[in-house]
C-alpha cells in the first residue's frame, strides 16, 4: 500500500523530467547538421555560465535557435495533447478517447482554417491577428467535442461505441469540409496546410504567441488538475461521483473548457498530431497507476517525452527531408490503438 | 527570449502544485506565484542571452569550424563579412535588407534554381531543394529537403546571405521562421510571361549583377515579339493543359501558365479565378478542346501515357483524343523561369506548324491536323546557349 | 405515523422518512410513467432495514429519495432531523455512504486505492490522503476481513472479495447511514451469507443505520431488523420480519406459490414451491 504523498509524486515527475531532459539533449544533438556531443555539452554550460556571447554563431543558430525552440514547441504541444487526451478519457469515460480519434483535432483545424482566412479581412492589427488561429482552433475543439458528446449519449447516458462512431463520424465530415476549403480557395496561404494538417513543429509559431501559449497552458491545465480527483471518481461511475459530493456539472464544464483550449492550442502551432493523446496516458497508467492526481502531470512530461522523440526521428531519418511528425505518431498509436480496441474487446 | 519563458514555466510548474497541495493557498495566489517566477525567469535568461535584434549584423566571419557540412566549411575563411546592406521591398511586399554583394544564395524554388544558373550565378548558389533538377548540374548542390518543408538547420548552417523563395510554392511560415533566424530571404511572384522576365531582372539587380539580368531580359523578349510576328496574326486554338491527369487538373485564368499559353496563341478552355482548378471530364467534354497539352520531363514516356489513356471512358469522347490532337512540352512550362519562353516556343510551333515552316502562309482559317511529336530538343539546345552567353 | 415509530423515543431515531413520494414522468406535462405513493419508516442506530419487493416495485427509487440524490415529490426524509436531500453534497456524502449496483472501472486499480478514493468527502482543497485517511481505509478493509486484498488488482479478485472492498469502500466514508442497492446480486449463495452477516455485525458494532434494497426473501427475513415491502409502487407493509411474513401476502406480491414458516429465533423461512 503506496498512497499518494508528495514525495512519491514529485519522485515519478522527477524521472520523467530526467528522461525528458535526456531525450531533449540528444535531440539537440541529432539533426541535418552534426553536432559533436563534447560541444554541445561545452556550449549548454557557456548558456548556463551566462556566457553565450562566447558562442560560435552557427552553435547559436542552429542549436539554440532552431532546434532548441522546436523542441520546446514538442514538448509544449506533447504535453497539451496528452493532457487534453487523459482528460477526454475522463470526461467521457472512454479508454479509447484522444482528440485525434473524436475528431477533435479535426474541428480545430477547421477553425484554425476559418481563422486564418477571416483574420486578413478583419483590419486587425498583426499581433491580435495571430491570437486568431488557436481562438479559432479553441472555439473549433469546443464545437466538435460537443457535437461528439451529444451524438455519443444514448438514452441519457454515454455510450461507448456510439461516442467512438460519432467521433469518426464527426472526423470525416470534418476532414471533407477542410478539403472543400483547401480546393476551392485559391489562397497560396492553405495551400501549405496539407502539410501543416498532418502534424509540422517545423515552424515555431510567432515570438509573440509563444508567451501567451505557455501561459494558457499552465492556466488550462492547472485548471483540470484542480478536478484531478473528482476526476478518479467520475471513473468509478458517474452516480458514484455525485453521491461522493462531486459536482459534476461544474467538473465537466472546466474539463471540457480547458481540454479544448489546450487541444485547439496545441492544433493551432502544429497541426493535428494524432494518438500523443491516447496512448501517453495509457502508458503512463501502466506505469504509474490511474490516479489523476499523478496521471496529469506525469502524463503532459510523457507526452513531451513522446512528441521530442517523434519530431528528431521526424527530422532525422530522411534528412534533410522531413517526414511529417504526424505520421510518426502515427504509425506507433494506431497499432497501440487496435491493441487498446482488442483487449477491451475480450 | 520566449524559449525562455517556455523552459521557465515548466521548471516554475512544479511549484506552483506544491502551494496547492499543501492546501495553504488559494490557487490565485499559487498561480500569481508561478507567473512572479516565470517573470524573473524570464528575465534572468533576457539578461543573459543577448538578443539579436533585426538588422543586427551577425558575425559570419567568426565561424566555428567544427560545424557544419564540409563543403560549407571549406568556403567560409574565404570571404569576408559583407559591409554593405542594401533595403529593398520584395515582390510580396516585404521590406528586406539584403547584404551586399550576396555571395551565398539557397534557393527554395526550382524555377529560381534555374533562374540563377540562367543568370550565370550558379557559383553562388550553395544549396537547393530537393526537386531542383534542372540544369542537371543543379542536382548535385547541397540539398535543404523540400519547398514546402525545408529543413531549417541546413539552411542556417549554409549560412546564405540570401534565401530565394516564391510565393506561389513556398509557405509564408518558412519566410516568418527564416525572419526569426535573421536569415535575410527575398520571395518573388510572378503572374505572367511579363512578370517572368521583369522578375528574373530584378533578381539579377538584388545580386548585383544587373546587367546580365538586362541582357537576359532582353533576349527573352526579343524571342517572344519573334513568336508574336510568327503567330500573333493566327486564331487562337482552344486547348486544354492537361496538370495532372488524374484526377484532371488544369489551370486558371490567373496563371503564367494560361499566360504562355496566350502567347502561343492558344486559350485554355478552362477559365477560373482558381490557378490549379480540378476540373470534370465531363466539363471538357462538353467545352471539346481542339487540343490537349501535356507537360513531361520525358516525352515518349508520356505518349505511351497518353495511348493508355486514350483507351478511358470519357477522354475517347473527346474529339481531340479521337485525331490524336495532343501536345507534348518540355515541363520547363511548368516553372516560372526564362526557360519558360522555349516552352512557348515549342508549343507555338506545336500548335501552328504552318507559321513555322519556310513557305509563306497560306489560309488561316483551315486547321491543320495535329500530329503527336515529341519535344523539340533545340529549344533546350538554345536555352543552353543563352546561359553559356552570361 | 407506523406502529414501529411510536415504540422508540424520537431522539434515538436517525433515519425518518415520512410519507415519503415521487413520480417519474417523460415530460412534466404528461401523465407520469411510474409513481411511488407516500411511504414511511423509521430506523434507530444499529438497524437493518431491508427494502424488499419485486422488480419494477419501486425499490431503488425509495433508496435514491433515503440518498438525497432525488428529491421527494411529498413529505421528507430526515437524517438526523435535517432532510438528505438539501444537504450540501460533500456533507451528505460525510453521512450517507450509497453502493450502487456494480458499477464498471475503466482503468485497473488497486484494491487501496479504490478504498482510499471514498476518503474524498473528507478531502481539503487540493491535498493528498492524511496518514489518518489511509488508516482509516485499512480499517474498514480490516472491518471486512479483507485485509489480505490490499494490494491485490480489483479486476483480479472474486467477486465475493469485490463485494466485501466495495462494502470496505463505503466503511471508509464513516458514515451515520449505509444504503446498499442489491449488495448480493452476482453473488453465489456463501458470498450472500458472508455480506449480511458482515453487514449485520457491522451495524450492531458501529452503530450504522443500514437500508439494503433486495429481492432476495430469506436474506431480508434473515436479517434485517425491519422489512418495507413494495409493490407497483405502493409500500404494502412495514414492520419486523415476521409481521411482513404472511404466505397471501407475499404469495401476491411474488406472484409464485410459497410457504412461510418461523424459525427458532423467531426469524421467519420462504420456501418456493416449485411445482404446483
Amino acid at each position: 500500500m503506496q498512497p499518494l504523498t508528495l514525495g512519491r509524486l514529485f519522485a515519478r515527475c522527477a524521472v520523467l523530467g530526467v528522461v525528458l531532459l535526456l531525450v531533449t539533449l540528444v535531440a539537440l544533438k541529432l539533426g541535418a547538421v552534426p553536432v559533436s556531443l563534447y560541444g554541445l555539452g561545452r556550449d549548454l554550460i557557456r548558456v548556463a555560465m551566462g556566457k553565450s556571447s562566447e558562442l560560435a554563431s552557427e552553435y547559436r543558430l542552429i542549436v539554440f535557435d532552431i532546434r532548441l525552440p522546436r523542441i520546446l514547441l514538442g514538448i509544449f504541444v506533447g504535453a497539451s495533447l496528452s493532457v487534453a487526451g487523459a482528460s477526454f478519457q475522463a470526461l467521457l469515460r472512454n479508454p479509447l478517447a484522444d482528440p485525434y480519434v473524436l475528431g477533435v483535432s479535426s474541428g480545430a483545424a477547421l477553425g484554425a482554417i476559418f481563422a486564418l482566412i477571416a483574420a486578413p479581412h478583419l483590419g486587425v492589427a498583426p499581433a491580435v491577428a495571430a491570437l486568431f488561429t488557436p481562438l479559432g482552433a479553441f472555439l473549433g475543439a469546443a464545437t466538435t467535442i460537443a457535437a461528439v458528446y451529444f451524438l455519443g449519449r444514448r438514452q441519457g447516458a454515454i455510450d461507448s461505441g456510439t461516442l467512438l462512431l460519432a467521433g469518426i463520424i464527426s472526423a470525416s465530415f470534418l476532414s471533407a469540409l477542410i478539403m472543400l476549403l483547401m480546393t476551392t480557395l485559391p489562397s497560396s496561404n492553405v495551400r501549405g496546410m496539407a502539410f501543416w494538417l498532418m502534424g509540422d513543429l517545423s515552424t515555431p509559431p510567432p515570438r509573440s504567441l509563444q508567451w501567451f501559449l505557455g501561459v494558457v497552458f499552465f492556466v488550462a491545465a492547472g485548471a483540470i488538475y484542480t478536478t484531478a480527483a473528482d476526476l478518479n471518481l467520475l471513473l468509478a461511475g458517474e452516480q458514484e461521483a455525485i453521491h461522493l459530493g462531486v459536482d459534476l456539472g461544474r467538473v465537466r464544464l472546466v474539463v471540457y473548457i480547458a481540454a479544448s483550449v489546450l487541444t485547439g492550442l496545441a492544433v493551432s502551432v502544429s497541426g493535428a498530431i494524432g494518438y500523443v493523446g491516447l496512448l501517453v496516458p495509457h502508458a503512463i497508467r501502466l506505469l504509474f497507476g490511474g490516479d489523476y492526481r499523478v496521471l496529469l502531470p506525469t502524463t503532459a512530461l510523457g507526452g513531451a517525452i513522446a512528441v521530442v522523440i517523434a519530431d528528431t526521428l521526424a527530422r532525422t531519418v530522411v534528412a534533410p527531408t522531413e517526414l511529417s511528425v504526424g505520421a510518426v505518431t502515427a504509425m506507433a498509436g494506431a497499432p497501440f490503438f487496435i491493441y487498446l480496441l482488442r483487449r477491451r474487446l475480450t | 527570449m520566449a524559449p525562455w519563458i517556455l523552459v521557465g514555466l515548466f521548471v516554475i510548474g512544479p511549484w506552483r502544485e506544491i502551494v496547492m497541495f499543501r492546501g495553504r493557498a488559494r490557487c490565485v495566489r499559487a498561480a500569481g506565484a508561478a507567473m512572479a517566477g516565470t517573470l524573473l525567469l524570464a528575465a534572468a535568461a533576457d539578461a543573459q542571452v543577448p538578443l539579436q535584434r533585426p538588422g543586427q549584423q551577425r558575425p559570419w566571419a567568426d565561424r566555428n569550424p567544427d560545424i557544419g557540412t564540409g563543403q560549407a566549411t571549406s568556403l567560409a575563411h574565404a570571404q569576408p563579412a559583407p559591409a554593405a546592406f542594401a533595403e529593398i521591398t520584395d515582390e510580396t511586399g516585404r521590406h528586406v535588407r539584403i547584404p551586399q554583394p550576396v555571395r551565398r544564395i539557397v534557393s527554395l524554388a526550382p524555377s529560381l534554381t534555374e533562374t540563377l544558373y540562367a543568370l550565370g550565378a550558379q557559383d553562388r548558389l550553395v544549396g537547393d531543394t530537393d526537386y531542383c533538377d534542372y540544369p542537371p548540374e543543379a542536382q548535385k548542390k547541397p540539398k535543404v529537403g523540400g519547398a514546402i518543408n525545408p529543413n531549417l538547420e541546413q539552411i542556417a548552417a549554409l549560412r546564405p546571405d540570401l534565401v530565394l523563395m516564391t510565393k506561389s510554392l513556398n509557405r509564408y511560415e518558412t519566410v516568418r521562421a527564416l525572419d526569426d533566424l535573421h536569415i535575410p530571404s527575398y520571395a518573388t511572384d510572378p503572374h505572367t510571361v511579363d512578370d517572368i522576365i521583369s522578375s528574373t531582372a530584378r533578381l539579377a539587380e538584388v545580386l548585383g549583377i544587373g546587367e546580365a539580368g538586362q541582357a537576359l531580359a532582353q533576349e527573352l523578349r526579343q524571342r517572344l515579339t519573334e513568336i508574336e510576328g510568327r503567330v500573333g496574326e493566327l486564331p487562337r486554338r482552344r486547348v486544354l493543359f492537361v496538370v495532372w491527369s488524374d484526377p484532371l487538373i488544369s489551370v486558371g485564368r490567373n496563371t503564367f501558365i494560361a499566360d504562355a499559353l496566350r502567347r502561343a496563341r492558344a486559350i485554355s478552355v478552362i477559365d477560373t479565378a482558381q490557378d490549379w482548378p480540378q476540373v470534370s471530364l465531363e466539363e471538357v467534354v462538353h467545352l471539346q478542346p481542339e487540343a490537349l497539352i501535356f507537360a513531361a520531363t520525358h516525352p515518349q514516356a508520356e505518349a505511351r501515357d497518353f495511348a493508355a489513356l486514350a483507351q478511358r471512358p470519357g477522354w475517347r469522347d473527346l474529339e481531340a483524343v479521337r485525331k490524336s490532337r495532343f501536345v507534348v512540352i518540355t515541363d520547363a512550362v511548368n516553372r516560372p523561369a526564362p526557360r519558360l519562353i522555349s516552352a512557348i516556343e515549342e508549343l507555338a510551333r506545336q500548335l501552328h506548324p504552318e507559321a513555322f515552316s519556310e513557305r509563306p502562309r497560306t489560309s488561316p482559317a483551315a486547321p491543320p491536323g495535329l500530329e503527336s511529336r515529341t519535344a523539340d530538343r533545340d529549344s533546350r539546345a538554345s536555352w543552353g546557349a543563352c546561359a553559356c552567353s552570361r | 405515523m407506523s406502529a414501529t415509530a411510536a415504540r422508540f423515543p424520537a431522539t434515538d431515531v436517525r433515519l425518518s422518512v415520512e410519507q415519503v413520494s415521487y413520480a417519474y414522468a417523460a415530460n412534466p406535462s404528461q401523465a407520469p410513467l411510474f409513481t411511488l405513493e407516500a411511504t414511511s419508516f423509521q430506523a434507530r442506530p444499529g438497524e437493518i432495514v431491508a427494502i424488499l419487493g419485486p422488480n419494477a416495485s419501486g425499490k431503488s427509487t425509495l433508496l435514491k429519495l433515503i440518498s438525497g440524490a432525488l428529491a421527494p415529490l411529498s413529505g421528507r426524509v430526515l437524517l438526523n432531523g435535517f432532510p438528505t436531500h438539501s444537504l450540501d453534497p460533500r456533507a451528505r456524502a460525510r453521512r450517507i455512504a450509497v453502493v450502487q449496483q456494480e458499477s464498471r472501472l475503466l482503468f485497473p486499480a488497486r484494491v487501496w486505492e479504490f478504498v482510499l478514493q471514498r476518503r474524498h468527502p473528507y478531502s481539503r482543497g487540493l491535498a493528498f490522503e492524511s496518514e489518518e485517511d489511509v488508516l482509516i481505509a485499512k480499517n474498514a478493509l480490516a472491518q471486512v476481513g479483507a485485509v489480505a486484498l490490499n494490494d491485490r488488482w480489483l479486476d483480479q479478485i472474486s467477486g465475493g472479495e469485490k463485494q466485501r472492498v466495495i462494502l470496505a469502500r463505503a466503511l471508509a466514508q464513516q458514515p451515520l447511514l449505509l444504503l446498499l442497492d442489491e449488495p448480493t446480486l452476482h453473488l453465489d449463495i456463501g458470498a450472500q451469507v458472508d455480506l449480511l452477516e458482515a453487514l449485520q455485525r457491522l451495524a450492531r458494532q458501529n452503530r450504522y443505520t443500514v437500508v439494503v434494497v433486495t429481492h432476495e426473501l430469506n436474506l431480508a427475513g434473515g436479517y434485517s431488523d425491519q422489512v418495507v415491502l413494495l409493490h407497483r409502487g405502493k409500500s404494502l407493509r412495514v414492520g419486523p420480519p415476521a409481521s411482513v411474513y404472511q404466505r397471501e401476502l407475499l404469495e401476491q406480491v411474488f406472484q409464485t406459490a410459497l410457504t412461510v414458516e418461523m424459525g427458532g429465533s423467531g426469524r421467519p423461512r420462504v420456501s418456493i414451491l416449485s411445482d404446483s
